[in-house]
């Protein structure tokens, strides 16, 4: 027998919440949550499709994803990706300790805003131990601070019915996209700390998005803007983020 | 077959990039490694650029819906015909140690059965076609599965089985290659017994039985 786990019963609350939110979780029939942005061309679309479908079927219950112990956490995490943008706005910041960074959260939302860092170390935050996988085959644990996403889209008065995607512009010119489904996880937050410190440069400084159920590619780092969208068109070559847009696979549970 | 080509050459795409093998829960370039192909003469450079994980992965995933699709049609088409009671399941004699031990030696002798044997999967043969089907095949499909970051969510028991998702991935690549083993005898036996016979049976039926004088002439 399992012990009532107390997670599980705040994420009920949170999804409860979450179906406010976004009014998308209560039509589950919405195909957005079962195919990509963009279904590829022939047998390799069928096979985007079969692979999303079928693992948002077993994770229809947002189930969260497992967490381990501070003794787990990796001494020398692995960068990988950009390290430290070659962006003139960003090195300002950056010089300037991210006082002046501000998150504009607009698009499909009631109340378009922008959030200082301080800003969102004072929405309600949350701290993961998990372990990063990465489609290259590495995988390293580490401890995440940071905001629920779902708390920033309230902070922005909440989306609208037509809102679908989430898009995330990064500096140094990395984008990626994500649908409602992953938006409203308990698990997805844009984290300012890890490991107990602010977020290190070479994994995101300020912020960065964990959004546990996927590979490392979608935790997209250096986060400098949110959108919220119906769909991806006009995005890059529209197929929903950089890493699908020089076709590696959009939704990336595997 | 066409499956496990382009299942293991993607898979072996993948692999290039990152050809190191831990155990455990976490591991990465400077971790403490079981399997370092740097190790075998390939550096991880020269690795890296006869690989190609971008192909790999997109293959990967489209063989792997077309083996678990064809794979679940087989077995469902085989039980339904009770193939696997009737053909594959050793009958009580023929595990014995005196008959494994005979089947033994003309294997390794590189003897074909002749007669109505050769009509029958030998019993080493039969062994090992369940071991496949029913061993290395789910364990190759599961493994892969604890190596998806969705699966932390949706089983994390799955991937503690393993004693974690690095541990699942060296599994995954210890039963890529016995799989690659078992084709390759596979394919020598199949020399052995005659391919040009063996080939036509499997498509048209027709299926020459060599008698033992037949053989001897």
């Amino acid at each position: 027998m399992k012990k009532p786990n107390p997670e599980t019963l705040s994420r009920r609350k949170f999804i409860t919440r979450a179906g406010a939110v976004g009014g998308l979780l209560l039509t589950g029939c919405d195909t957005v949550l079962y195919k990509p942005p963009v279904v590829r061309d022939g047998l390799m679309g069928v096979a985007d499709v079969l692979t999303m479908a079928s693992q948002r079927l077993l994770l229809s219950g947002q189930q969260l994803v497992q967490e381990h112990d501070a003794s787990e956490i990796t001494k020398n995490f692995p960068i990988w990706n950009q390290s430290n943008p070659e962006d003139e706005e960003y090195q300002r910041l950056r010089r300037g300790n991210y006082a002046d960074w501000q998150l504009p959260v607009t698009g499909m939302v009631n109340r378009p805003t922008s959030l200082s860092l301080e800003d969102l170390k004072r929405l309600p935050r949350r701290t993961q131990i998990t372990n990063h996988i990465c489609e290259q085959g590495w995988s390293a644990i580490a401890q995440w601070t940071g905001a629920p996403l779902l708390n920033v889209l309230e902070a922005a008065g909440g989306v609208t019915p037509e809102a679908r995607y989430v898009l995330i512009d990064a500096y140094g010119g990395w984008y990626e996209g994500y649908d409602m489904f992953d938006a409203v996880h308990p698990q997805t937050i844009l984290a300012y700390g890890m490991n107990g410190k602010e977020l290190p440069l070479g994994h995101g400084a300020p912020v960065r998005l964990r959004v546990e159920r996927h590979c490392g590619y979608k935790q997209i780092k250096f986060v400098k803007s949110i959108r919220v969208v119906s769909n991806m068109d006009g995005f890059g070559r529209g197929t929903g983020g950089l890493n699908s847009d020089f076709d590696f696979h959009w939704y990336a549970g595997a | 077959m066409l499956c496990f080509v382009y299942l293991l050459l993607s898979g072996l795409m993948i692999f290039l990039q990152f050809p190191e093998l831990y155990w455990g829960k976490v591991g990465f370039q400077g971790y403490d490694a079981v399997f370092k192909l740097s190790d075998w003469g390939l550096s991880w450079e020269e690795a890296d650029a006869l690989g190609n994980r971008r192909w790999g992965r997109n293959y990967h995933y489209l063989f792997a819906w077309v083996f678990v699709i064809n794979g679940l049609i087989y077995l469902g088409w085989n039980l339904w015909q009770k193939r696997f009671y009737s053909k594959m399941l050793p009958r009580r004699e023929e595990l014995s140690v005196k008959y494994l031990k005979a089947d033994m030696k003309n294997h390794l002798r590189f003897r074909a059965p002749t007669g109505t044997a050769a009509r029958q999967y030998g019993v080493l043969q039969k062994i090992s076609y369940l071991l496949v089907l029913f061993v290395l095949f789910p364990f190759m499909i599961v493994s892969g599965f604890a190596q998806m970051p969705a699966f932390t969510a949706i089983s994390p028991e799955l991937i503690d089985l393993f004693g974690g998702r690095q541990s699942a991935r060296t599994l995954h690549v210890i039963c890529t290659v016995l799989l690659l083993l078992f084709v390759v005898v596979h394919l020598i036996e199949v020399l052995v017994a005659g391919a040009v016979n063996q080939v036509r049976s499997m498509i048209t039926g027709r299926y020459v039985v060599l008698t033992e004088s037949a053989e001897g002439d």
